[in-house]
């Protein structure tokens, strides 16, 4: 694992020569070695259609390219950090929440209404999230912020989850999601819980949620 | 059934029972849960005068179902208290969740509420079962008993629960009145029997600021 936690709000990261980390700018706390931070102009990798593509999606939050040999700690915002390890399947993620991630993972966008059809879509408008989603795939680690602590609950096919929109971080796996609602017409009317609408995650995989409804 | 899961997200295993939550609070759920809009200070009539009267007003929701749901605060730490007949006061702002079965009302603080900025009223939680009361930063629990009284800081001042009398205690002098006071000028003194819960932060009061 290249990423260490040094506390609730650190994380550390090894550098080794030829391989590379990407991070959110400005998020570097201290190094030691030699490292360089170089700022990318296309915020991720995959050249420059990836680039249009999530300029258009707006899931552009800036990045720089961590290389050399070294020892990197990051950390941002006051932000609690939770490391998630992926081998070969998906981690989505807002890309504002995104705090370090290897090199080895390959980054994409998702259409949200891709997934759960309208709802998919009315997902991103009631969640204050947009219409995509970052997507990262492969083997390696992934630094992620939250506020407040993270749980972690798995997702299995007997067992969905349904996780208050604005309380989510991050779901990996082999999972569904839709925008589901847990009230009946009269709760609709003016009579609010304040639980109108849930994200509900269904399949195999593990869903991240942090200990506050507040956004970063 | 209250289980806390690191120390801000309170995980509540239900089976077809319910529990009273701070309105918003929840932040996921398994299995089928139903969400349900109350209101605090008691139910009734009689509640709903009371929260007329008093301005204890905290939206509650009930929440009835199978399966396990988690309940967080703006990340804020969460303390378990148990109850066994007696009765706990709260702020209604720290009052996270309760078991179902506990009735909730509010009762009259005198000066205190007046000086911690939170008005005249408490919201008080009674009976058998287990409640969730929400901190900024961990909270500490102090025990009073009749030779040990306590004194604390209106802003530090979350919960307590026993037999306790509470009362105003001012060291508001000449030189307070000059602006050269300690910032210490008011407490609240506890005496008697029972725990007094006093979390490591300073909420803003009228009474900090003297």
């Amino acid at each position: 694992m290249t990423f260490r936690e040094l506390n609730s709000k650190m994380v550390e990261a090894t550098v080794a020569p030829g391989q590379r980390l990407f991070s959110q700018r400005g998020a570097m706390l201290a190094y030691r070695g030699e490292v360089s931070f170089t700022p990318n102009m296309s915020g991720g990798q995959g050249g420059i259609m990836s680039m249009i593509g999530r300029r258009v999606a707006n899931e552009a939050t800036p990045l720089m390219t961590v290389e050399g040999s070294g020892t990197v700690l990051f950390g941002h915002g006051g932000h609690h950090v939770q490391v998630i390890s992926l081998a070969g399947d998906t981690l989505y993620v807002e890309a504002d929440r995104l705090l370090a991630f290897e090199g080895t993972l390959e980054q994409g966008t998702m259409f949200m209404g891709s997934q759960g059809g309208v709802m998919g879509m009315v997902r991103g408008q009631v969640t204050g999230q947009g219409l995509f989603t970052t997507t990262l795939k492969g083997h390696g680690a992934v630094a992620v912020m939250a506020h407040g602590g993270v749980i972690e609950l798995p997702i299995t096919p007997q067992r969905p989850v349904h996780v208050d929109p604005q309380a989510y971080v991050a779901h990996h796996g082999d999972v569904r999601n839709k925008l589901s609602t847990a009230l009946g017409w009269r709760d609709m009317v003016g009579r609010g819980s304040g639980e109108a609408f849930q994200l509900e995650l269904s399949g195999n995989g593990a869903v991240y949620v942090q200990a506050s409804e507040e956004k970063l | 059934m209250f289980r806390l899961q690191g120390s801000k997200v309170l995980a509540v295993e239900m089976t077809g029972d319910a529990v009273k939550a701070k309105n918003g609070s929840m932040v996921a759920y398994d299995g089928q849960m139903a969400f349900k809009k109350l209101s605090g200070g008691g139910e009734g009539i009689r509640g709903m005068v009371t929260r007329r009267i008093t301005g204890e007003q905290m939206t509650v929701m009930e929440v009835r179902g199978q399966g396990t749901c988690w309940f967080a605060d703006r990340a804020s730490e969460i303390n378990l208290v148990g109850l066994q007949g007696d009765k706990l006061f709260v702020e209604s702002s720290n009052l996270l969740a309760t078991d179902g079965g506990l009735r909730t009302g509010t009762s009259f603080t005198g000066l205190r509420g007046a000086s911690q900025g939170n008005g005249l009223f408490t919201t008080t939680v009674e009976g058998h079962g287990q409640a969730a009361i929400t901190s900024d930063g961990p909270a500490v629990v102090l025990r009073v008993s009749p030779q040990f009284p306590l004194s604390v800081d209106p802003g530090a001042y979350i919960a307590h629960q026993g037999n306790l009398r509470q009362s105003f205690q001012s060291g508001v002098t000449f030189r307070t009145l000059m602006g050269e006071g300690g910032g210490e000028a008011f407490q609240i003194r506890f005496e008697g029997d029972g725990l007094v819960y006093v979390q490591p932060s300073e909420r803003n009061t009228i009474a900090g600021d003297v």
